[in-house]
């Protein structure tokens, strides 16, 4: 699980990928006066049986992202090879097989189960779509199976989402997005909406549905606890752009890019003991607009090391050449001018019992 | 401002509950969601009340403001007072008195509690008018004033804007100025950084616990995110199915649980500093308030349950330190 995702096969590839929405003024003659660029240029890998987490503040495009991968939006540019193959071009039959196998699982289990639909109808309609997966007269027992595979009583095949707890009701999101046998699955925000004792339940299932099946999960969250729990590498983004990425223990014990590193401060660790020895970094500000990015670096605007060279060239997200040398975990890609180590999160907790 | 085991019973109490029990009604029955929950504020202290979405530590906070929806809600037993009073004794004109005058709340989501049709200059500076009688000039003056207080940069020129103009950080600011507008002696604060990202929390948590200890107010601190509550609170209340199961001061508890429930929702949530194997989960569901589990409400989800918390509800023990502990087996959980 932890080998390094580089010389392993990538399952999927993203290079250059770009969405932007276009801002129109005019109600007869409309004319484009700006773009809002949720996605920005993201490059990643992500390799077969690996779990990518991607943490961001709100608006920094991760939930667009995974938008972007499952095929809901059309990329402004960019591509997303699935397998070698470019699936943002694809369409009709061909479009169809390849969504059978990345499927996505939705943050708010409240509103992504449809209310009139029994749980049988809402895991088997992928089914109706793909009959190929499973024939009419086995899809039943298919359901109930993955009622059980996801921790739930197969009896409760007919009920309506409303009768079930949140926790509950995103088991069922999460065999839905199973019924197809898919290899890959993105989950955004899955486990946010819960509360923290069902949390861990349910990223406990994730974990375990990992093992049994030999998924590839591309997680997203804003918590950035559960994502190092979960994920073998860890992808910072920032205003429509990946800034760090690295294996989880680069990332978290050895951060090179500031903003990562004011994340990580900022985070309040459930320890009085451990908060009174670290440093916080207090980020001053707003994000700017994703209409409105910032010339050369990004997070220039809120960054304390910021200088001219930020403003005039966009730092490329690869490997800083201090570091270039170097077999230290600090040597990873980070989309910094100025990157240097630093250590944000204390390494000697207090232990809890 | 460390807790001393003495200062557990810190006097004097700013507010105190009393056995407080609330009710609902609702079409399925009546859900019981506060079940003789007591504690007190101090001034100047912070109390934090941790719970789970149901837990009750909501509706406390709204019997004290007095803004419980009723019907269908109902206080159906205890005292809050507040300064010596009991405000449920009082009537609703005197009551509107003590809210905003002398106690005052922030709420989770700042949009919808705002008024989008109206500035915010306007909003802040109706606490002046209404309750000082200042004309709308000097309070607006007001208004750029407190806005200043909470750090907004360029007070001045923002305070004829309306609240979509602000960002979700801002906007919280603009609800922890309201609060502060009268200087009251005790903020109620519920939830107040969930809706916000990590980066916006830190800097909002960090000026609501800096004017709490320059103005010497007493917070309540409603949360459900362990790790705020470690970096302001002096004390901790944990509640479950409407009742406190364990009180202690902040750094006790995280180094030693004393209830069952408080020990799994440490152990279940994700470490930034570690990368463990599984994590711990409690099993189960928390329950449903028109059916809450006879004894101990923990018990049909705790690892110690035996015979005895299926029949008898445990009160709250004293546990060394100026602790309590609503566990019969709180020795086990304490030190096992």
């Amino acid at each position: 699980m932890a080998e390094p995702a580089r010389q392993t096969e990538a399952i999927l590839e993203v290079r250059g990928l770009h969405k932007h929405y276009p801002l129109t003024q005019g109600i007869v003659f409309k004319k484009q006066v700006g773009a809002v660029r949720a996605v920005d240029g993201v490059d990643l890998d992500l390799a077969a049986g690996e779990t990518l987490g991607i943490v961001g503040e709100s608006g920094c495009g991760k939930s667009t992202l995974a938008r972007l991968l499952v095929h809901l939006e059309r990329p402004t540019a960019g591509v997303i090879r699935y397998k070698g193959e470019d699936i943002t071009k694809l369409s009709g039959r061909a479009l169809k097989a390849v969504r059978r196998n990345i499927q996505m699982v939705f943050q708010d289990p409240y509103t992504s189960l449809n209310p009139r639909m029994t749980v049988g109808d809402i895991i088997g309609e992928p089914y109706e779509i793909h009959p190929e997966v499973a024939p009419k007269g086995d899809r039943r027992q298919k359901v109930q199976d993955l009622l059980d595979v996801v921790g739930l009583n197969p009896e409760y095949i007919n009920r309506y989402p409303h009768q079930f707890s949140g926790g509950q009701r995103q088991r069922i999101g999460i065999a839905r997005g199973l019924a197809l046998q898919p290899e890959i699955i993105v989950a955004d925000e899955p486990v946010s909406a819960l509360d923290v004792s069902v949390q861990a339940q349910v990223v406990n299932l994730l974990d375990k549905l990992q093992n049994e099946f030999g998924l590839s999960y591309v997680f997203i969250a804003h918590d950035l606890s559960i994502v190092r729990h979960i994920s073998d590498r860890v992808g910072v983004m920032y205003l429509g752009r990946i800034v760090e990425i690295g294996k989880d223990a680069e990332i978290y014990d050895h951060p090179t890019h500031p903003y990562t590193q004011a994340l990580l401060s900022a985070v309040p660790v459930p320890d009085p003991t451990a908060r009174e020895h670290r440093e916080r970094i207090l980020l001053t500000g707003d994000v700017p607009s994703p209409a409105n990015i910032p010339s050369g670096c990004r997070f220039r605007t809120r960054c304390w090391k910021a200088r001219q060279r930020c403003a005039q060239e966009v730092p490329l997200l690869a490997v800083p050449a201090v570091f270039r040398d170097d077999r230290s975990p600090a040597a990873h890609d980070s989309a910094c001018h100025f990157a240097e180590e630093k250590h944000v999160v204390p390494l000697e907790p207090g232990p809890v019992t | 401002m460390t807790a001393a085991p003495a200062s557990f019973e810190p006097s004097p109490a700013l507010l105190e509950v009393r056995d407080l029990h609330v009710e609902f009604r609702t079409r399925d029955g009546v859900a019981r969601a506060v079940n003789g929950v007591t504690y007190s504020v101090a001034e100047g202290e912070t109390l934090a009340v941790l719970g789970e979405s149901g837990s009750g530590k909501s509706v406390t906070a709204q019997a004290v403001m007095g803004i419980l929806d009723m019907p269908p809600g109902r206080i159906t037993g205890g005292e809050i007072l507040f300064q010596g009073r009991d405000l449920l004794k009082l009537k609703e004109d005197e009551r509107r008195e003590v809210r905003g005058r002398e106690m005052a709340m922030i709420f989770q989501d700042a949009l919808s509690s705002l008024n989008p049709v109206l500035s915010v200059g306007e909003q802040l500076g109706e606490m002046f008018v209404v309750h000082r009688g200042m004309s709308r000039k000097d309070a607006r003056n007001k208004a750029v004033e407190l806005m200043d207080r909470v750090r907004i940069p360029a007070a001045r020129e923002r305070v004829g804007q309306y609240p979509h103009q602000f960002s979700g950080g801002m906007r919280q600011r603009i609800m922890i100025a309201m609060a502060l507008a009268l200087e009251p002696a005790l903020i109620i604060a519920d939830e107040p950084t969930t809706a916000l990202d990590v980066t916006v929390q830190a800097q909002v948590m960090d000026l609501l616990a800096e004017l709490q200890r320059e103005l010497a107010m007493g917070l309540i601190l409603i949360t459900h995110d362990l790790g705020v509550v470690a970096d302001v609170a002096d004390r901790i209340a944990v509640m479950y199915a409407g009742r406190i199961v364990e009180t202690a001061p902040v750094h006790d508890i995280y180094k030693a649980p004393a209830h069952p429930y408080t020990k799994g929702l440490l152990e279940s949530i994700p470490r930034l500093d570690q990368k463990g194997q599984e994590l711990y989960a409690i099993k189960g569901l928390p329950p449903n308030l028109l059916h809450i589990p006879p004894g101990c409400a923990f018990h049909p989800r705790c690892p110690l349950g035996r015979d005895m918390c299926r029949t008898d509800e445990p009160p709250l023990y004293d546990v060394p330190d100026g602790r309590g502990s609503a566990c019969h087996f709180w020795q086990e959980a304490h030190h096992g």
